[in-house]
C-alpha cells in the first residue's frame, strides 16, 4: 500500500448523532472497520479481526486511525465560540481519491462554472492575487486574503457580495474555510471538509460547519452544502487521473493555483501518498 | 492498389446528433476524444482531458469557435490551443497549453475522426443518411451473425424491408460496449424510418441474447 506516512493520521469514520449500539460497517484505507458504541454512547472503534482503534469524537464527528497517531485531533478553536450553530451535514460519496476531493475545496476559480450563480457567476471570474504559506510551526498549509464575488455566498446571504477565504489544511485528508459571516462582519463562519479515505479512489466526504446564523431552518443549511458538493462530486468523478498527481507535468497550474501547488508540495515532503500519482507509478 | 484508409477512419457519431454548440464524448482506438461543432457548423475532436487538472472536456461547454472546460472555463480553440484563463482574464495563455488535436471528417451524415497523420479520406456511404445510433453488449461478429452479412471494417450492409441499410460499428467508450450507427437510404419515408428504427431495436435484442447464449454454453 503506498502512503504508510498517511496511517498514523486521524480520520472521519462518521457522526456521533448517528452512532448505534449495533455498529456500523465502513472502510478505512482499504481495510473493513466497525464504528459503534457502548452502553454509555461513547464510540467504539474496531478492526473485523477484533482491534481496537483509537477514537476521538470531536467537531460532530467520530474520529480513528489504523496506526499510531502521534498527536490528538487537529484543534478548531473558533468552533468552540459560543453562540456557533453547529451543522452535521452528512456524508457524500465520491468515486475519487480523498486528496482530490480536499484540493478541489481549496479552489475558488471553479466557483461560477461549477457552482453557477451560487457561489460564483461569470464575467466575475478574476482570481486576485493571495498568500500561500506553509506555516512550519504548525506544519499547516495555510491561504489567506482570498477574496471572490459570489451572488449567493451563504443560504443566508441575499445578493451578491465579495466574499474573503482563508483556508487552512491541518491534515492530508481535512480542510477549514474561514468565510465572511454575513451576519457578523467581524466574525469568520467556519465550514470544514472531513474526508475519509475509503480506498485511494473513493472517499466519504463528511462536510460541517459552525456558523454564525440563527435564521435559517437546519434543514436548509444542510441542503444548500449538499447541493453544493453534489455540483463538487459531478467534477472529482471525472477527472483524469483518478488519484492527484503530485509530480509536475501531468496538470498546469496557474497564480489561481497557488493553493494547490502548496498542498502538493507538502504532501509529497511529508510523503502523504495514499490517494496520490507519481511518477513512478 | 488503392490504398485502404477507412480503418484509421472512426465512425463517433452521426451528423444530426452533433447540434451546432454541443460536445460529446468519443472512443477511437488510441485516445478518449470530445468531439464538438462550434457555432459556425464546424466539428473537432480534441483529447478528453483538460491539461489544467484533468477533467473530461466532454462535460464542457461550447460558446462561438471555442470549447470550454466545465471545471475553470479554460477555452480552446479548434486549433486545441488555450484562448483564454477566465481566472486570469488579462493573461494571453503560453502557447505551450495545448490540447491534441485530432482530424474530423464529415460525410454522407457520418462524423470520423481519427489520430492518424495523414488518413486519407474518409469512407463514403453515397446515398445513405444516418437514422440513429445504439450501444449494445455485443460484438460486431455477433451482429453480422444475426444478419447472416459480412463484416468488413466494421460495416455490415443489411437489407431492411426491401430498403437498403448499413451498420457502422466501432467499440464505445466502455468496455465491452459497442456503439452501432443505423444508415438507410437517403430518400426514406416516414414510416420506412419508423420500420427501420424497429428492426434496429429487434437485432440488438437478438444480438444480446446470442452473447449470453455464447456465455452459457
Amino acid at each position: 500500500m503506498s502512503g504508510e506516512a498517511m496511517i498514523d493520521q486521524w480520520y472521519p469514520v462518521g457522526l456521533i448523532s448517528q452512532l448505534l449500539a449495533k455498529g456500523r460497517q465502513t472502510l478505512l484505507m482499504g481495510e473493513t472497520i466497525y464504528v459503534s458504541c457502548n452502553a454509555v454512547g461513547k464510540a467504539i472503534v474496531t478492526t473485523s479481526d477484533g482491534r481496537d482503534l483509537p477514537v476521538t469524537e470531536r467537531y460532530g464527528h467520530v474520529w480513528s486511525s489504523l496506526g499510531l497517531p502521534a498527536a490528538p485531533l487537529f484543534d478548531i478553536p473558533e468552533a468552540e465560540q459560543p453562540g456557533r450553530r453547529l451543522v452535521d451535514v452528512g456524508v457524500v460519496r465520491v468515486r475519487c481519491s480523498p486528496l482530490r476531493a480536499v484540493e478541489n475545496f481549496l479552489d475558488i476559480a471553479h466557483f461560477p462554472f461549477v457552482h453557477t450563480d451560487i457561489l460564483g457567476a461569470e464575467p466575475h471570474t478574476e482570481v486576485e492575487n493571495y498568500k500561500v504559506e506553509i506555516r512550519e510551526d504548525a506544519d499547516e498549509v495555510w491561504a489567506t486574503q482570498v477574496k471572490f464575488y459570489q451572488p449567493q455566498a451563504a443560504r443566508s446571504a441575499s445578493g451578491g457580495i465579495t466574499t474573503e477565504y482563508m483556508y487552512r489544511v491541518p491534515a492530508p485528508t481535512c480542510s477549514i474555510l474561514y468565510k465572511t459571516c454575513p451576519p457578523r462582519p467581524s466574525e469568520w463562519d467556519v465550514i470544514t471538509l472531513f474526508v475519509q479515505p475509503l480506498t485511494e479512489e473513493l472517499c466519504d466526504v463528511w462536510p460541517w460547519m459552525a456558523l454564525f446564523d440563527d435564521e435559517t431552518p437546519m434543514t436548509d443549511l444542510i441542503h444548500f452544502q449538499q447541493m453544493i458538493f453534489l455540483q463538487d462530486r459531478s467534477i472529482l468523478e471525472n477527472q483524469i487521473p483518478r488519484r492527484l498527481p503530485l509530480d509536475p507535468g501531468m496538470e498546469i497550474p496557474t497564480r489561481a493555483d497557488l493553493t494547490s501547488v502548496a498542498y502538493r508540495r507538502w504532501l509529497k515532503r511529508h510523503a502523504f501518498t495514499y490517494g496520490a500519482q507519481l511518477v513512478a507509478q | 492498389m488503392q490504398k485502404d484508409f477507412s480503418a484509421a477512419w472512426t465512425p463517433v457519431a452521426l451528423s444530426a446528433d452533433l447540434p451546432v454548440a454541443y460536445v460529446i464524448p468519443a472512443r477511437i482506438e488510441t485516445a478518449d476524444v470530445a468531439v464538438w461543432r462550434a457555432e459556425d457548423g464546424t466539428v473537432s475532436a480534441v483529447a478528453d482531458r483538460c491539461p489544467h487538472r484533468g477533467m473530461r472536456l466532454s462535460h464542457g461547454f461550447v460558446r462561438g469557435e471555442a470549447l470550454s472546460c466545465i471545471y475553470h472555463g479554460w477555452r480552446y480553440g479548434k486549433t486545441g490551443h488555450c484562448l483564454a484563463i477566465p481566472a486570469h482574464p488579462g493573461l494571453r495563455p503560453p502557447e505551450a497549453i495545448r490540447v491534441t488535436v485530432y482530424r474530423v471528417a464529415e460525410r454522407d451524415g457520418v462524423i470520423w475522426v481519427s489520430a492518424t497523420e495523414e488518413p486519407g479520406e474518409a469512407p463514403a456511404h453515397e446515398g445513405f443518411t444516418g437514422l440513429r445510433s445504439i450501444t449494445l453488449s455485443a460484438t460486431a461478429e455477433t451482429l453480422a451473425g444475426c444478419l447472416n452479412s459480412a463484416l468488413r471494417h466494421g460495416t455490415i450492409d443489411w437489407k431492411i424491408d426491401e430498403m437498403k441499410a448499413r451498420l457502422l460499428t466501432t467499440p464505445s467508450s466502455e468496455e465491452g460496449i459497442l456503439l452501432a450507427h443505423l444508415l438507410i437510404e437517403a430518400g426514406a419515408t416516414q414510416s420506412q424510418k419508423r420500420s427501420a428504427s424497429i428492426a434496429l431495436e429487434a437485432l440488438r435484442r437478438a444480438a444480446e441474447a446470442a452473447v449470453k447464449q455464447g456465455e452459457a454454453a
